[in-house]
């Protein structure tokens, strides 16, 4: 379960965050929707601990990201592009991260195979497509065996079956009981994964609630994203 | 220990370290070599003063540059940023997601640096002492125990190097610029050495007091400063920017 409380993120005299909350709770796919510059991105990177909020408070299973004893076991993440250095190999990138998490080289063998890159395991990643980037990136969220998994615009540069093995993969957890918090400017592809929305504009949550509560009158999830997040969106319908 | 297990796979699976890690056995060893001609014609010659006090130690202080340059990939790397169209994404968010003790992470990188740069150092100082020996033979300047003071001196003078080149690149966050100065200034012209033309304090920078620790002969300075003092100086140096690039580390947006 992921607790945002009353976020607030202020960079200068530009506020990112206006106290936002919310919760993506387990056995379901949250989707976090908003156009781009949203406050998204701050918000993951503040739950992750790599930002630091001005105030409020980001918490996984009860804890901030900084607290948890085991990391990797419990978030998976993904953000930008592969997180890894173009200069080494998918495998060696994958290798460290087992390493510092204490996992057993085997898993890094495993995860290669689930996400489909073992035949470039040896390449470096500044060889690699977007889409092998994503999915090295995919792997090392994988690679704990994680209760969470929070994934950045995760489908962006897949190809058609990325996409479907992405959703799949993400159905599958929530329905073990994982929670799954994925960002998206996708509408339909999150139209098809997600069981709830949040949906954030200019830093502030304008929806909250399952697919269906946040559809609502709009008949799709595009019609009230733009509904939401822009002045004119009904008028655009 | 597992940090720094994962950050000495992280540094030894970089081809730019172990280019550095060359850079630091070749640019001794080559100037010996280079060197060893000249002595070798001087010797000829009957001049015997030819093979001075700090034969080896002069070319060991070159050749801390592989240390500096691994000081800053360690850090550098981390920043770099992927291109647009590959997501542009950089390393250091999948560290401080595996390692989120940004202190612990900085300290596992910090002592990841300074033992790949001790081993380097040492493997450094051996051949080229050995090199002197095939070269000069007979003439080459004996090793005694007045030599294990000195050559721990390197040892420490190259960790304590690539932790100052590791402090300032954290603080950069990018290599370029540290890696620039660095260099140029072990190498090309040594500023912090024209400095002490001016004054005096500019023996108590890093490099000129950190040298101390093994180089007996500096004729022309004005300033008495034992080994051990040297020492001590870098190492304050060092201290005092490592402390100030964790606070900067901890404090600020990855």
């Amino acid at each position: 379960m992921l607790t945002i409380h009353q976020l607030v993120k202020r960079r200068g005299s530009r506020t990112i965050l206006n106290g936002i909350s919310f919760q993506a709770r387990s056995g379901r796919v949250t989707g976090f929707l908003g156009p781009n510059g949203a406050g998204k991105s701050s918000t993951l990177r503040i739950l992750l601990g790599l930002d630091s909020a001005t105030s409020g408070e980001a918490l996984i299973n009860g804890v901030p990201y900084a607290r948890l004893r085991n990391p990797l076991a419990t978030v998976g993440a993904l953000l930008d592009g592969s997180g890894a250095h173009r200069a080494r190999t998918g495998r060696a990138h994958l290798s460290w991260i087992a390493r510092s998490a204490g996992l057993p080289r085997s898993r890094v063998d495993e995860v290669l195979g689930i996400v489909g890159l073992t035949d470039a395991a040896a390449k470096r990643v500044g060889s690699y497509s977007l889409g092998m980037g994503r999915r090295l990136g995919l792997a090392a969220a994988l690679l704990g065996d994680p209760e969470v998994l929070v994934l950045d615009e995760p489908v962006n540069g897949l190809d058609p079956e990325g996409i479907r093995w992405i959703r799949t993969l993400v159905r599958e957890r929530a329905a073990a009981g994982r929670t799954v918090l994925l960002s998206s400017h996708l509408m339909g592809e999150l139209a098809e994964t997600v069981d709830d929305v949040i949906v954030i504009s200019q830093g502030r949550i304008v929806a909250d609630g399952t697919l269906a509560e946040v559809i609502g009158g709009h008949g799709t999830l595009e019609n009230a994203f733009f509904a939401l997040t822009t002045p004119n969106g009904r008028v655009a319908q | 220990m597992r940090a720094i297990t994962a950050e000495l796979s992280k540094l030894l699976s970089l081809l730019s370290v172990w280019v550095a890690l060359a850079i630091g056995l070749i640019v001794p060893t080559a100037i010996v070599a280079i060197n060893s001609v000249s002595t070798r014609k001087a010797i000829a010659l009957g001049d015997h003063t030819a093979v001075g006090i700090d034969m080896g130690y002069q070319e060991l202080a070159f050749g801390v540059i592989g240390a500096i340059i691994i000081g800053v990939i360690a850090v550098s790397s981390e920043y770099f940023t992927e291109s647009g169209e590959s997501g542009g994404g950089r390393q250091i968010t999948t560290s401080l997601i595996a390692r989120p003790s940004r202190l612990r992470f900085l300290l596992a990188k910090a002592t990841a640096v300074a033992m790949v740069s001790a081993v380097l150092a040492s493997a450094s100082a051996v051949a080229t002492m050995a090199e002197i020996r095939i070269f000069l033979g007979e003439h080459a300047p004996e090793l005694g125990s007045a030599d294990v003071p000195r050559l721990a001196g390197i040892v420490c003078y190259w960790v304590l190097s690539a932790l100052l080149a590791f402090g300032i690149t954290v603080l950069t966050r990018h290599g370029i610029v540290p890696l620039a100065i660095l260099i140029v200034n072990t190498s090309v012209v040594t500023v912090t050495y024209l400095l002490t033309r001016i004054t005096s304090l500019a023996y108590y920078f890093p490099d000129m007091a950190g040298i101390r620790m093994f180089i007996r002969n500096l004729d022309d300075s004005t300033v008495e400063m034992a080994p051990l003092v040297g020492g001590l100086v870098m190492t304050a140096w060092v201290a005092a920017l490592l402390t100030i690039a964790a606070i900067v580390f901890c404090r600020r947006d990855a």
